[in-house]
């Protein structure tokens, strides 16, 4: 049993069938190992036939693979690919939790209370639009080249969705849930603590894993534009050395990184707030 | 006689007067920082500045090689170009893949590993594959469309509900009519969602894009503004970039409402 979207609950069972060919074509592991297996011949044939005409501007596969292993063990600017790593990652915690800490609180509160929503909210809506990466020449001008003007655009880029969600999740609480523990005798401290903080926290908690995609996207942009280390350090290195299979290294390892904070990210809104409904979703 | 009055309910005038007092202390305190000197004016110019710079630039080229409104109109034109072009590939690719095992088994891992590359990263490699002009913005900007577009489609069409699609099988639907009748109105509200979220990653990495390569745009407005330490005219190319983004959704939020307007949400 397994209960959709729709709060439906529907059977599921599988009949045993007899494996033919057609059957095996469709299953989805088969067609998933194709799918990698033509991804890749298809980038390393791209790529041989690119190389043959002398120019370089696509790696082949195993080409990365060891710009990796290189990068692993030889130093660029100092730092060891983990270094390199951990530098990226740390700016992105770092950001990310000051906006958290920040903008959740407001976001609640905007949402609950009215005369705080008029104040805060005009200034929200003027600076929204700007797109975080807009900030970034700005924060060079404030905070030359350093780590505070990276930490500062990653603020500015998890700030948005942060508050959002929060704001949104407590306003879109079913109002039926409301009228249950008013019935029950609940106050206003009541209906805050028991209703709208559970109820919004499945919202919360998605605006956090959007801040956190916006969070990679924007410590990228301010390393590519300056930095001395961090994965956009390697990438732009790449580039200025017409490296190819450096910068799609750097690439296939933020690609990695960013989908290892994701996970967490998941676990952990598994762990604290069990009760958030299943949505089947990539 | 209609069926329903309309119910008022009054803000009190507090509510009323404190957006506007919000906002406008906002822009003075910022004129007085920067006029009284606690920001130098090398790192922060005053609205009245930026004001001022705005108007001089709709009629004066220099020192950036171009008018405002033709860096507008260079940003639009890309980004629109990547967006239109992420819709078309997107959509009909998550809605495939939402309901065709065979498209989300051969799609599915590609989009998988491409998924949590960021599209910033993309803009080296893409200077090597298009160089600076055109084709390497829209190819960012699509990348960075065709995410949001995907997930969007595939999470509508899987959302549609299990009890109409099993009904339809007893009727002795087939798997394309289902498709074609059932999962695409379903997933439609869903998709429409898609539109404004791909249209703010598309404006967020046409600026990504346009601050690591461009001769014009927005975002070049932005660089040029550092580059010459003039406060102002990055203050002034955000503020464009923030009020453009703006107008699009609004027209899109309106487009999307006369789309939907049939359609129960």
């Amino acid at each position: 049993m397994s209960s959709s979207i729709a709060n439906e609950t529907t059977c599921s069972f599988t009949d045993r069938r007899p494996w033919t060919l057609r059957r095996v074509l469709k299953t989805r592991p088969f067609l998933y190992a194709v799918s990698l297996f033509c991804f890749f011949y298809g980038w390393d044939f791209l790529a041989r036939s690119l190389g043959a005409e002398g120019s370089s501007s696509l790696a082949r596969p195993l080409e990365v693979l060891a710009a990796l292993v290189d990068l692993w063990d030889n130093e660029l600017a100092e730092l060891k690919l983990l270094g390199h790593i951990w530098a990226s990652t740390q700016r992105v915690l770092i950001g990310f939790s000051i906006a958290a800490v920040l903008a959740v609180p407001i976001g609640l509160a905007m949402a609950l209370n009215r005369t705080v929503n008029a104040i805060v909210k005009p200034l929200f809506d003027l600076l929204k639009p700007m797109p975080p990466i807009s900030w970034i020449s700005i924060s060079i001008l404030w905070f030359g080249i350093d780590e505070t003007s990276k930490v500062f655009i990653i603020v500015i880029g998890t700030f948005v969705p942060c508050l959002l969600n929060a704001y949104n999740g407590v306003r879109l609480v079913e109002p039926e849930l409301y009228d249950v523990i008013r019935m029950l005798g609940g106050n206003r401290r009541d209906e805050i603590l028991h209703v709208c903080f559970p109820a919004s926290f499945p919202a919360i908690f998605a605006g956090l894993q959007i801040s956190m995609s916006s969070a990679w996207t924007c410590v990228l942009a301010a390393e590519l534009v300056s930095a001395r280390s961090g994965l956009g350090y390697i990438i732009v290195q790449g580039m200025n050395l017409s490296d190819p299979a450096m910068v799609m290294g750097g690439m296939a390892v933020i690609a990695v990184v960013a989908y290892g904070t994701t996970l967490l990210l998941t676990a952990l809104e598994r762990h604290l707030c069990p009760w958030k409904r299943k949505i089947a979703g990539l | 006689m209609t069926a329903y009055r309309e119910v008022r309910v009054r803000t009190p005038l507090a509510l009323k007067i404190l957006p506007v007092l919000s906002i406008a202390s906002f822009f003075f305190l910022w004129e007085f920082v920067v006029r009284s000197g606690i920001v130098p004016s090398t790192m922060l110019a005053a609205p009245s500045d930026v004001a001022r710079l705005f108007v001089v630039k709709l009629t004066q080229a220099d020192p950036d090689g171009a008018l405002l409104q033709e860096h507008a109109w260079v940003s639009i034109q890309e980004a629109f170009t990547g967006y239109f072009l992420s819709l078309a590939v997107g959509i009909p690719l998550g809605l495939a893949m939402g309901w065709f095992v065979m498209a989300e088994g051969l799609a599915r891992p590609v989009f998988e590993i491409i998924r949590p590359i960021p599209p910033v990263a993309w803009i080296p490699l893409t200077i090597f594959w298009f160089g600076i002009g055109l084709p390497g913005k829209v190819f960012i900007i699509f990348l960075g469309g065709l995410v949001p577009c995907v997930i969007n489609a595939y999470v509508g069409v899987k959302m549609t509900n299990p009890t109409l699609i099993q009904m339809a099988r007893t009727y002795g639907a087939s798997d394309w009519q289902i498709f074609r009748q059932l999962c695409i109105p379903s997933a439609l509200p869903m998709v429409f969602g898609a539109l404004q979220i791909a249209l703010a990653c598309c404006w967020t990495n046409l600026v990504a894009a346009e601050l690591l390569a461009a001769d014009a745009g927005l975002g070049f407005l932005i660089t040029m503004g550092r580059r010459l330490a003039m406060p102002e005219m990055v203050v002034l190319g955000m503020v464009m970039v923030g009020l453009t983004g703006a107008v699009i959704g609004v027209v899109i939020d309106c487009v999307e409402k006369r789309l939907l307007a049939g359609i129960r949400r």
